[in-house]
């Protein structure tokens, strides 16, 4: 391994060593706001390398990693994400007083491993970034082990993921059995030399695709979501929503275009279908949802059945668009998300609807936040989620991919609905006061205001000035390739 | 028919009767033992493959470690053929009609897999990159960055398992 490959890596070992920090700032028996601060730097710290190598790039470490302008870009937007989860953390945890020291830890350590998923090429490091990711997450999703949902929760999602690892290995396998090499493009030359895909390459991938469809909570692998969105603190939520999934739809559009999957029909055919289910399943289980985690979990679902049909593509029109949902789905998500935990009382998470109701008149800025945000996921236009949507079917209708734009459509109309009545009930007169004393220092309480405020900001300007991202997205695609 | 495919026979045979044993028998303790000769069996793969260290290690960790756990586990919840929670025949049922499933897709798309590996050679480059030696070699050249992250997947491991473990 050379110098200049050992600057590429550099943003991961800082973030490696964020972890290693966390662990002797406890050992040393550090309070809670340190460690808090010294993450929040630590991140920092991350993005700065980031900026500082960027004139390495792209490197390929040969044979597992590949630091080009792809996994820099989902490698940023993760980190980002990491930010305002860690920031919001911080609130939700000291009003709850259970130690939240190695929470911290985790949060690094299943960061770490979404980030090697955005710059892998070769099936180990997919897989060691993939267990990484959720071995971390098993503990975090059960963290606060004495509410009554939260073990339940970490227990499906430990066994569900073991057992989709195991899939996952198979269809690993059994591609290597088929192409001789685990390596991304070693695989794609050896599926361009021979005439027909091969039987055994199909059901490899398929096997692959249970293991990534569970992570990404697609349909019918999305069973867990509701529940562990429901059990797990809601900063571990969010954090599932975005850092988790925008890792591994990292890799899994990095293995289609290296390995040209859009020309293989029957793949194809696969992928559209479980895009529509998930569309449909999605949209149609969260209408008469009360509880609002598991909205979201709905929700969530809904949206990477949108951002599957940008995948099906397989162009860099089909990637941008992707990028560009991702970062405002993104966005969106951990809006919503820093609302509840905001309203969150001591020892209850604010997930039923019914104390939403009224909200605007308790208090306005908050409900507004939301209510930005709840459109931005229905994709209303001057909000981000309406470009992200109009790029998808920009990328489907070039694609000629009737169908899954058609039931794009379709669901979208369905969406609004339940979208809309959160909003009306944020409105609605009747008021319903949720009770909440301030007994933390005001400062967090702003830094959290404040950090909503960029989000919003951030939603709307990309919404109504998408010229200030899309050249950026671009550019940085266009590094490595 | 030479030494090493007999041995391949029987071992696989094995393998395959001791795995339907796990999952058939009524009894904990009775299964975990056939767990035992699974694991066993499949290390005779590995030395067949000219894997020793993977046989070993297989050895050590499974049929060591993790199957002591196993009773333990057994052991500490007095699981016998009683208390088993029966599941409801639609569900045995669903399952039994799954699993055939998976198992015609993969005997369909495993059919051909034989010639085309032939032709293919999807073959090791030598025949002795199992031993103890060369897999050191590869693990701290080539693969020494992975090789690090494992250890970082270790670590998260074991915050975990230290968080959700730790008294109140």
């Amino acid at each position: 391994m050379n110098h200049q490959q050992l600057m590429a890596l550099l943003p991961f070992m800082v973030l490696a060593t964020a972890s290693i920090v966390i662990i002797l700032l406890i050992a040393f028996r550090q309070g809670h706001t340190v460690i808090q601060v010294t993450g929040f730097l630590m991140m920092c710290l991350v993005i700065f390398t980031m900026w500082y190598v960027r004139d390495v790039l792209p490197q390929t470490i040969m044979p597992l990693l590949i630091v080009d302008g792809y996994g820099a870009l989902f490698t940023g937007l993760i980190i980002f994400c990491v930010l305002v989860v860690g920031l919001f953390s911080y609130i939700y945890f000291e009003e709850r007083e259970e130690n939240p020291r190695e929470y911290y830890i985790l949060i690094f350590l299943s960061t770490l491993g979404a980030a090697i998923l955005t710059i892998s090429r070769h099936f180990i490091s997919f897989f060691i970034g993939l267990e990484l990711l959720s071995v971390s997450l098993y503990a975090l999703i059960a963290y606060l082990r004495t509410r009554n949902n939260a073990v339940e929760a970490g227990v499906k999602y430990l066994l569900l993921a073991a057992l989709t690892s195991a899939f996952l290995l198979f269809g690993m396998a059994l591609i290597y059995m088929d192409a001789g090499s685990m390596d991304f493009s070693a695989i794609a030359q050896k599926l361009h030399t021979a005439e027909q895909s091969s039987p055994l390459f199909l059901l490899g991938f398929s096997l692959m695709m249970i293991a990534v469809g569970f992570k990404l909570a697609l349909v019918p692998f999305h069973l867990w979501a509701a529940d562990v969105y429901q059990g797990a603190p809601p900063p571990v939520a969010s954090f599932i929503a975005t850092v988790s999934k925008i890792g591994v739809f990292a890799v899994l559009l990095r293995f289609a275009q290296e390995l040209h999957l859009q020309n293989n029909h029957s793949i194809m055919t696969i992928i559209s279908v479980i895009a529509m289910f998930s569309m449909i399943s999605g949209n149609i289980l969260a209408l008469r949802q009360q509880n609002i985690k598991r909205l979201l979990a709905y929700s969530s679902i809904a949206h990477f059945g949108y951002l599957l049909v940008a995948f099906l593509p397989g162009n860099s029109a089909g990637v941008e668009a992707a990028a560009f949902y991702l970062i405002a789905y993104a966005v969106t998500i951990l809006i919503a998300f820093g609302v509840i935990i905001l309203l969150s009382a001591k020892d209850k998470d604010a997930e039923r609807l019914s104390l939403y109701r009224g909200l605007f008149w308790e208090k306005p800025f908050v409900a507004i936040v939301l209510a930005v945000a709840l459109l931005s996921l229905a994709g209303i236009p001057l909000t981000a989620g309406f470009i992200g949507k109009f790029y998808v079917l920009m990328a489907g209708v070039q694609q000629q991919a009737w169908l899954p734009v058609i039931v794009l459509v379709v669901t979208s109309v369905i969406g609004l609905y339940y979208y809309l009545r959160i909003i009306s009930t944020l409105f609605a007169d009747v008021s319903v006061a949720i009770q909440k004393e301030k007994r933390l220092h005001p400062f967090f309480y702003a830094a959290s205001y404040a950090a909503l405020v960029v989000l919003v900001l951030l939603l709307l300007g990309f919404g109504v000035m998408p010229a200030i991202i899309i050249p950026g997205i671009k550019q940085f695609l266009l590094i490595g390739n | 028919m030479n030494i090493s495919q007999i041995l391949f026979g029987i071992l696989t045979v094995l393998a395959l009767v001791s795995a339907l044993g796990v999952v058939v028998s009524k009894n904990p303790v009775y299964s975990v033992l056939c767990l035992i000769v699974t694991f066993f069996a499949i290390s005779g793969h590995y030395i067949l493959l000219n894997a020793q260290f993977l046989a070993i290690v297989n050895i050590i960790v499974y049929a060591g470690a993790i199957m002591v756990l196993f009773l333990f586990v057994i052991m500490l919840m007095n699981l016998n053929a009683e208390v088993e929670p029966q599941k409801s025949k639609i569900l045995k049922f669903a399952g039994f009609i799954a699993g055939l499933c998976l198992f015609l897709v993969i005997v369909a798309a495993l059919k051909n897999a034989d010639e085309k590996t032939q032709t293919q050679a999807t073959q090791l480059a030598g025949g002795d990159i199992g031993l103890i030696k060369n897999l050191g070699r590869a693990l701290f050249n080539d693969y020494v960055l992975p090789f690090e992250i494992s250890s970082v997947l270790f670590l998260s491991a074991m915050v975990g398992a230290v968080v959700i473990g730790k008294k109140e």
